[in-house]
Order: C-alpha cells, then structure tokens, then sequence
C-alpha cells in the first residue's frame, strides 16, 4: 500500500512538475508577446502623438486665416456682421429681427 | 513494548511529501502575488509615457506644447573608413558643424569610440541620414519639445533646454508640476484664439508703427484668467535661432515701464472711493499748474476749465494732479500698495519685475501730483492690469492667473461696488466722449483710457520728447465687465499727434475687441443703423 502512494506522489510531483514548466513557458511566451504589443502601442502612441502635433500646427488660426485670406478671399468680418444659430427664428415663428436683421445678433457663452 | 521510530523510507516520504507541499505552496503564494498584489502592474503602457514633460493645452483643449520622440545620434569613429567624407556628409545633413565633427571622429579612440553627431534629431533628419549608408551610427532615444502655435505662443509658454529643463516662460514656471505627471495634460487659462487674434493685431500695429517693442493683455477680471499675453519682439519656439531683433524677452510681464495717463484711473477711484471729487466738478486747467520749482503741463491745448469727467476723458494732466493731490501722498501710496503695485506682480511665470516709485520719505507733493498721472512711478503692465481689474470687477482684489480657473476669483474687497460703478461710467464717457474714441466698438459697450507717456532718458533725468510709450486699457461689456484689453506700444513713430494712445493703442485695442468678443460669447446690444463703425 504504501510503495504504491510512494510511486502515485512520484507520479504527482512529476506530472505537478511537468504541468509547472508548461505554464512557465506559456507565461514567458505571453509575456514576451506582452512586450512586443507594448512596444507596438508605445510606438502607435508616438506616431499619433507626433500627427495630433501636426494636426494642431495645420489646423491652427495662423494657418487658417493665412489660407482663408490667399484662396478664399475671406477677410475678418465685423462683429456686428456676426450672428449664432441661436438668433435665427424657427420655422413658422415671426423674425425677431426684422428691422435690424444682423445688428441684433449675439452669441452664446462658451462653456468654461 | 518496543517502540520503533519511522522506517527510512517513511522519512523519506515525509521529506518529499514536505518538499512537494513547499513547492505548491511556493507557487501558489507567487499566484496570489502576481494576481492580486501586482495585478496590471505590466498593463499598456500609459499615453505618452516615454515622455519627460506633460502637454500643454489652452483652455478649450488645443495643443500648445508636446515632447515629440527624436534620438540623440551618435557615430562609432573606428568604424568610419572616410572621416573627412563621413563628416562633411553627416554635416550636411544633420546641419552640424563639419569641423567639430572631423576633429571628433580623429580624436576618438578605441575606449571612447562615440562622437555625438546632433542631439534631438528629427524623424525625417535621421531618413536622410540612414540614406547615406554609413557605418557605425547609433541612436539614443530622447524627446523634443515641440509647439505647433508657433512664434504666436513663444513668449507666453518659455522654451525648455535640450535635456527638457523648462527655461523660461510658463514651461519655466510650471516645471515642477509638468514633470510630476507627464501623462496629465496641464490646462492654462489662455484661449488659443484669443491669444492669436492679440498676437496678429498687435503684430500689425507693432509694424504700422514701427515700434520697438509692443505687447498685449487679454484679462477675465472675475475669476483674474489671462485668456492672452504677447511680447513683441517674439522669437521661434521651434527653431531657437534668434533671428533679426528676436528676443525671448517677455516686455508685459518682465519689463516695466511708465505708463502714463492709464494711471489716471487709479487717481479718480481712489477720489471716488474718498468722495474728494464729484465727476461735475469744475477744476481749473489753465497753461500750467505750479508746485514748487515745477510746473506740470499738458500734451496739448485745453481749455482753462474742465469738470472731472472731462480731465479724465481728456487725460488733462494738470486736472489729475489737483485731484491726486486731493488725495494725498499717504493715501495713495497705502492705495496703490492695496493694489499690488509696489511689490513684483508673482505669477506662474518665472518672469517679473520689480516695480519703480519714490522711497516714502521722499513721497511728497510733485511725486504725489506726477504719479497721479503716471509719472514717477514704473511697474510691469502685468502688475496694473490686475490692479485695473479691480476697479471695474465690484472693487474686489484679484490675482492673474495663466491656469484654468473658471470660477470667481475675486478676493477682498478694496474698493466699494459703488466706487466701481462710477469708474465704469467715466471709463465709458471717456471712449464715447474722449480720446478713447477710436476703440468704440459698435454693439460692445466698451470702456478704457488711454496713456501716452514720454520715455525717460537713459541714464539720465527727465523724458525725451514725442518718444512716447503708449498703452490703452479697455474693458467690456461696461455694465457688467468680464474682459479686459490692455495694448502697449512702445516708441510708435510718426507726427507728434499721430503716435499718441488715441490714435495708436486705442484703435488697436478695439480691433481686438471686435474680434474676440464674439468669439468669447459676449452680448451684442442693438447698433443703430449707420453706426456698424467696425
């Protein structure tokens, strides 16, 4: 009786050993894969870093106006020549501007 | 009876039952750790981690300043076969010098093999080199503080040096806390739009005028937010090749200057606060007002009497003295003390300067009469925009800020919201009915003063004629002011009577004005026909 435990735990330990190594080397595989897609979204990370910069320095109102100015031919407008969408009436509604269509024009505040 | 111990084979069951439970128990406290002690302690690397220093964005999100990833390159000399050929190349392309190149690749030895060839090296820069096939170069990962708005933010924001030390401007100001968390953006006060609508105007001016140096100041007087602050002349952020008379020199916060007439509206509410004059009242104005061996002058012709309201709209010098001295020299110092204008105006930029006013033994009559108009008295526009703001915001004391703070900021309460009530009135005949016409812009009720102060000589006593710093302070909308405008130019040239603030910072000021307050929401009022003056 005993000499067969003896050998079912000698079994155990090395099938336990066995099972052990497995998951070891599943873990460093994982883990160097782990790495790789780390790097891969560490280097992603840096070149949409490096586009929203430049997104940010095409989109800017240095360049905006620049080209406005050179290929539409806008210019700063007056202010009261500025409305918001908040002004116009709705369809159906009387405008409440109708004597002075744009000069009774104003802006919402912007949330801080 | 005959006990006998455990046979050698049960020992040496034990000793592996014993091994095997510590091996398990060996593994299973390592599961516990790496799954409950150190969970996500490997997870995705965090959003520009690889970074030294935090984004800088302005208060509506848009990007002011980030690390970009470029590499410090470096070329094993032993390796080159053709130094002169390799340096002249690597010159060329990295836009180095050939000369400490070559020396440093003849220098090198087989200890020291590495020559630094260019730090901060571009991604399209390291392209070209990579293009040239040559042996024995070697990178080292770094980053690179970038600015995509340019020159229009390069005072306000500083620059950093190569090794990412924040040197000046708020990159120098806020050093500390842009490292702290380079993953947590650092959120300023300034509007992005705002800012470049103020550097384009004043840009403009600055070379209408041809200035030496201009500035401007946008200012939320409730919650003390600097929406905008430019320093002309300017310089690269980007490129950090002074060209020309490019300066990182921040003129609105580090210089100071006399500012003349804008003084004049702490003289009057500071009289408004002590009930020493009524806006109705007649003071004489007269060729000439005489205290002691001086006698102060006007800039031009008045008349010989103007009510209060008047000299303020008029920036009658003469009249403002007698109600500067109505005050006293006491009083007014301890006021202009209350306001912060007689110790540097600290703020998140490193850059600041240390006002200019007579010790207070020597505060006496004509310093008392000539700092009532600006005069005698040098501080950093920074500093009187914040003591400005007070005056028009409810009386209330407020600190300038360049970090998001939306809500009110005002503090103790240094004039009575009476006194500022009054103020806003004058501030708002003086563009109506003074020399702060030009700024009058139709559906914005805006209120101002103008200053045109003569420079003082260089190393010398008294001022240089028609060598004029002129400034104006604005304010709007004037029944319940929110912004504040305040534009400086600095030696503007042309006819004596063309360069004073009415015709120069003035106009400027409500350019401004007319096109950042639609973008900042402010209420339009009703314009009569015929009066769209903008």
């Amino acid at each position: 009786m005993v000499r067969v435990l003896n050998t079912l735990c000698v079994a155990l330990m090395g099938l336990a050993m066995l099972a052990l190594y497995h998951v070891s080397e599943k873990t460093r595989v994982a883990g160097v894969q782990l790495s790789g897609i780390n790097r891969e979204i560490a280097k992603e990370q840096s070149a949409m870093s490096v586009l929203q910069t430049e997104w940010a320095q095409v989109a800017g109102p240095a360049q905006i106006q620049v080209l406005a100015e050179r290929n539409l031919g806008l210019s700063g407008a007056p202010a009261p020549q500025l409305a918001s969408f908040e002004t116009l009436p709705r369809r159906g509604d009387d405008a409440p501007l109708t004597d002075t269509p744009i000069r009774n024009a104003s802006v919402t505040q912007p949330s801080n | 009876m005959n006990q006998t111990g455990p046979t050698i084979y049960q020992r040496r069951i034990v000793v592996g039952a014993a091994l095997c439970v510590a091996a398990f128990a060996l593994v299973g406290v390592r599961l516990v750790d790496v799954t409950i002690f150190k969970h996500g302690a490997g997870g995705v690397v965090s959003d520009h981690s690889i970074f030294a220093r935090a984004d800088i964005v302005d208060r509506n999100g848009t990007l002011l300043a980030r690390d970009l990833p470029v590499v410090d390159l470096y070329a094993n000399a032993t390796a080159l076969d053709d130094k002169q050929g390799a340096a002249n190349d690597l010159a060329r392309v990295a836009g180095v010098d050939a000369h400490r190149l070559l020396a440093g690749f003849k220098a090198a030895t087989a200890k020291k093999p590495y020559v630094l060839i260019a730090r901060q090296v571009t991604p399209d820069v390291q392209d070209k080199i990579k293009h040239l096939g040559l042996p024995g170069l070697e990178s080292e990962p770094n980053t690179k503080r970038y600015y995509p708005q340019g020159r229009a933010t390069a005072q306000l924001l500083g620059v950093t040096d190569p090794d990412g030390n924040g040197q000046s401007g708020l990159e120098g100001g806020l050093d500390a806390q842009l490292r702290t968390a380079p993953s947590e953006a650092v959120q300023l006060s300034v509007d992005m739009r705002v800012q470049y609508i103020l550097a384009n105007e004043v840009a403009a001016a600055r070379n209408t005028f041809h200035c030496i140096k201009a500035g401007g100041l946008v200012m939320d007087v409730n919650t003390g937010e600097m929406l905008g602050m430019v320093s002309f002349p300017d310089f690269d952020p980007n490129y950090r090749h002074f060209t020309g008379d490019d300066t990182d020199k921040n003129i609105m916060a580090g210089d100071r200057y006399e500012l003349g007439s804008v003084f004049k509206v702490l003289s009057f509410a500071l009289a408004t606060e002590d009930h020493t004059m009524t806006p109705d009242e007649v003071f004489p104005i007269g060729n000439g007002f005489k205290i002691g061996k001086y006698t102060i002058h006007e800039a031009e012709h008045m008349p010989a009497t103007y009510t209060a309201r008047e000299i303020l709209a008029h920036s009658s010098n003469i009249g403002t003295a007698q109600i500067a001295l109505r005050s006293g020299g006491v009083r007014q110092r301890a006021f202009l003390d209350s306001l912060g204008l007689l110790e540097p105006r600290l703020t998140e930029l490193p850059e600041y300067a240390r006002p200019l006013y007579p010790a207070k033994a020597n505060w006496g009559t004509i310093e008392t009469a000539t700092i009532g108009f600006g005069h005698g008295i040098s501080v950093a526009p920074l500093s009187y925009i914040a003591a400005a703001a007070v005056v028009v915001n409810g009386g209330r004391k407020v600190v300038p800020t360049f970090l998001k703070h939306p809500e009110d900021g005002r503090g103790a309460q240094l004039l009575k919201p009476d006194t500022s009530v009054k103020m806003r009135e004058l501030l708002r005949y003086v563009v109506t009915n003074g020399t702060g016409r030009k700024a009058d812009i139709a559906g914005y009720d805006v209120g101002g003063k103008t200053g045109s102060a003569e420079k003082p000589i260089l190393n010398g006593h008294g001022y240089q004629a028609h060598v004029l710093v002129t400034s104006f302070l604005a304010v709007f909308p004037i029944d319940n002011p929110r912004y504040l405008v305040f534009v400086l130019l600095d030696t503007p040239k042309g006819p004596p009577m063309s360069i004073l603030a009415g015709n120069t910072a003035a106009p400027l000021a409500g350019r401004v004005i007319s096109r950042i307050a639609p973008l900042l929401g402010v209420p339009q009022r009703p314009v009569p026909p015929g009066h769209e003056n903008t």
